[in-house]
């Protein structure tokens, strides 16, 4: 095998055994690698009936093929397995060394299943692999426990590590590398939290990579790296960090603000912006592996009831969340709230979607101090949520912990009243910091039928719709309009189709818009061996969905599922988007008929699926 | 050939017009000059060049920068070339302008992202821009949707 090892470490944490294995050559070429892989295996290995926070539960860990690849945006990876917020199949991606680190020490992946009896950590030194006890770290935080872990074995030994809310179960609690690169989404955390597996850690004494074709890889590399590093996005990226656009974001009406209830604010915008950032908190700039993008901004905040060291800062998801949802101009107190939530491992979308829910319920009543333990949610009052509320959820502990820990949707389910209408998700993943009403109505296409929930990494949508995107060389060269359906299922498709892609390749979206549709094929060839044209590649993409789709079917996921929340659905209220009604429905019929989904099941036909080689597959669900 | 421009002489006197209405306006004008940077327009079919100095104080009273019609010796901060087509359609507020950069319809140089920080900025002139063009007795150039 080229490029990909072939091999994954299995670890059965309740056996304490541990081996290597052989992953058939057939699933990289169907599935690609990443979380188009880990589905293919999730999908052959899993007992569909394991609660996510059992021992039976299985959550992979998956390189694609590029991983270690001295190439801009190629140092991702996945992680999968079934979320404890969604009940549903899920994965998440992180950027940064892990991936390329584990591809050196030779492998593609880790399986892991069971519950170690005490705290553990796995190790993985080239061939050696083995399990650490890890009680010493059990109750600490992600960047102390780096720190320790890194002070023990060496500042290159590369690190994933949970917090005290993946301890605690929260359901979304996620996976930190390197204490701030983060598989952000659907609580991955908790799963390793449930399996008592603080941490994973990798050093590989080489670098060494087996590729198909050298020469051609290095000729795609030469003519694609300085293209990223060059892009104006690139540019935009390096200089503000995440959240350069914010301020252009607000103006189009893309960003959500007072949980979705206002769709402008020029203070807001000004004051939460990558330049503002950039201007009066910003230390300077980190990376991923190879990457010129460098598109992370260290802060430090000196003073006042939000200092913050220096370390790294956060992204423009948190400082949405942490902001504009919340009312909040306050940009030192989104970069506290983003560091605390990178300590305790908690994902900072589903945090503050949820934190900003509960301040809707609580001046709509529909929340007391009675249900919160005493504690007053209002607006834009950070100082609450930085040094009560998100600890609380952090170790849930009390009433307000308790609640606000199972995410917005399960904690509106709980609360009552009319508390459902104002969360804003979909299959109970809270959705990104985009506001589709604003932002292209076909991202609310994508995130109703995002296989993972509401999300806009799963596909292609946000960047296509906004532009910064096309491709012609297959025919897909559309002038958008945002604010309108025309076009956009018929754009969903290939936007879930190059979605997987990069998902399964575990290519950073900002550094892969600026390669073209050959680029793609030449690296999948020059590095693994693939053999693809085009539509040998758009085909691998669109089967990987297609799993995924079937895996969520198997948890119980069916048309109705593929849907947003009223307060996503209803006209905004002001802004660039006011009074402009969405067609929601119509959309996601056009796109049933597209991708051959079957109304009522929400997944593809037997025969669509016979047609992408998923006969096994189909004789399951059909 | 231009849709709307006859010549070099006719896109400097819409523009000489639409730029000082968005100097002087109140609230653009201010903002713009907050950006502390001379930007160099550079048009095709007519060519042309048009720069707005938002760095140093403005030559005339009352505007909050100073442009010049055709080229001058300013050393600018950031360039940008585009057909005074684009241009124009740009400044009705129909052209996506990420779209335009990816699909190689503008091209960029220099400090790129203080001017894409002026994006949001002058969004409130594309409702200028058909505004000065109707009182200019061009109804005829006016963009429809």
């Amino acid at each position: 095998m080229k490029g990909n090892t072939g091999k994954i470490i299995e670890v059965n944490l309740s056996s304490a055994d541990i081996a290597i294995t052989d992953v058939p050559e057939e699933y990289y070429l169907k599935y690609t690698g990443g979380s188009g892989l880990a589905a293919k295996i999730f999908w052959e290995r899993a007992d569909f009936t394991a609660d996510p926070l059992s021992p039976e539960a299985m959550l992979i860990f998956m390189n694609g093929p590029f991983a270690g690849l001295k190439m801009s945006g190629t140092s991702r990876n996945s992680v999968a397995g079934r979320s404890p917020l969604t009940g549903l199949y899920g994965d998440s991606s992180c950027g940064g060394f892990f991936a390329p680190e584990l591809r050196y020490a030779g492998y593609d992946g880790i399986l892991i299943t069971g519950r170690a009896d005490t705290p553990v950590m796995l190790l993985i030194e080239d061939d050696a692999v083995s399990l650490a006890d890890a009680a010493g770290y059990w109750g600490k935080g992600v960047i102390e426990v780096t720190g320790s872990i890194k002070e023990k074995y060496g500042d290159k030994y590369r690190t994933l590590v949970i917090g005290p809310a993946g301890e605690s179960l929260v359901s979304f609690a996620n996976i930190m590398h390197e204490s701030h690169h983060a598989f952000g989404r659907a609580g991955f955390g908790a799963v390793m939290g449930s399996k008592n597996l603080k941490a994973i850690v990798t050093k590989a004494s080489g670098k060494d990579m087996d590729l198909a074709d050298e020469q051609k890889y290095e000729e795609l590399r030469k003519a694609i790296n300085p293209r990223i590093k060059n892009a104006l996005m690139s540019e935009v990226l390096r200089e503000y960090g995440t959240s350069g656009a914010l301020e252009g974001h607000v103006y189009n009406g893309d960003v959500p603000i007072k949980n979705w209830t206002s769709n402008f604010s020029e203070e807001m915008a000004e004051a939460l912006t990558g330049s503002t950032l950039a201007e009066n908190y910003a230390t300077g700039s980190s990376t991923c592996a190879y990457c010129s993008i460098a598109c992370k901004k260290n802060v430090e905040v000196k003073d006042g009831p939000f200092a913050v060291p220096k370390g790294a800062g956060p992204e423009y998801e948190t400082i949405v969340a942490f902001g504009c949802l919340m009312d909040s101009k306050d940009l030192a107190a989104a970069c506290k709230a983003g560091r605390l939530c990178n300590d305790f491992g908690m994902d900072t979308i589903s945090a503050g979607a949820t934190i900003a829910w509960a301040m809707e319920a609580f001046e709509c009543g529909d929340l007391t101090v009675a249900d919160t333990g005493g504690v007053v949610l209002e607006w834009a009052d950070m100082d609450t949520v930085v040094h009560t509320v998100l600890p609380a959820i952090a170790r849930r502990e009390g009433k307000i912990g308790k609640l606000l820990s199972r995410g917005s949707f399960s904690a509106a389910k709980k609360t009552g009243g009319n508390s459902l209408q104002y969360t804003a998700h979909s299959k109970g993943l809270e959705v990104p910091m985009h506001d589709p009403r604003g932002g292209g109505h076909g991202k609310a296409l994508a995130y109703a039928v995002s296989p993972r929930g509401g999300c806009h990494v799963s596909n292609t949508m946000h960047f296509i719709e906004s532009g910064a995107c096309y491709y012609p060389e297959i025919g897909f060269d559309y002038d958008l309009e945002p604010m309108t359906e025309k076009d956009k299922a018929e754009v969903a498709v290939v936007a879930f189709e190059l979605g997987n892609i990069e998902n399964s390749a575990c290519f950073c979206q900002f550094a892969d818009r600026q390669l073209t549709i050959p680029d793609w094929v030449g690296l999948f060839n020059a590095v693994a061996g693939y053999g693809w044209d085009a539509q040998d590649m758009l085909k691998a993409g669109r089967r990987a969905f297609y799993l995924k789709r079937l895996l969520n079917y198997r948890y119980g996921a069916t048309a109705d599922d593929d849907s947003l929340t009223p307060r996503m659905l209803e006209p905004a209220r002001d802004g660039e988007p006011e009074g402009i009604v969405m067609n929601f429905d119509a959309m996601k019929e056009k796109f049933y008929s597209l991708i051959g989904f079957d109304t009522i099941r929400g997944i593809p036909e037997r025969d669509v699926l016979c047609q992408y080689d998923m006969h096994e597959e189909a004789d399951i669900v059909w | 050939m231009s849709e709307y421009y006859r010549d070099t002489a006719h896109l400097y006197e819409i523009y000489d017009y639409f730029l000082k209405r968005v100097l002087t306006d109140e609230k653009i004008g201010q903002k713009m000059m907050k950006a502390g940077i001379i930007i160099k327009f550079i048009y095709t079919d007519p060519d042309a060049e048009i720069v707005i100095d938002l760095k140093n104080p403005p030559k005339d009273a009352g505007l909050y920068g100073s442009y010049y019609l055709g080229p001058c010796d300013l050393k600018e901060d950031v360039w940008s070339k585009q057909s005074a087509d684009h241009s124009h359609r740009f400044w009705h507020g129909i052209e996506n302008p990420i779209a335009a950069v990816a699909k190689g319809k503008v091209t960029q140089g220099g400090k790129v992202t203080a001017m894409l920080k002026l994006l949001p900025v002058v969004k409130p002139a594309f409702r200028l821009f058909p505004v000065i063009l109707e009182e200019m007795g061009y109804d005829n150039l006016i963009v429809k949707k």
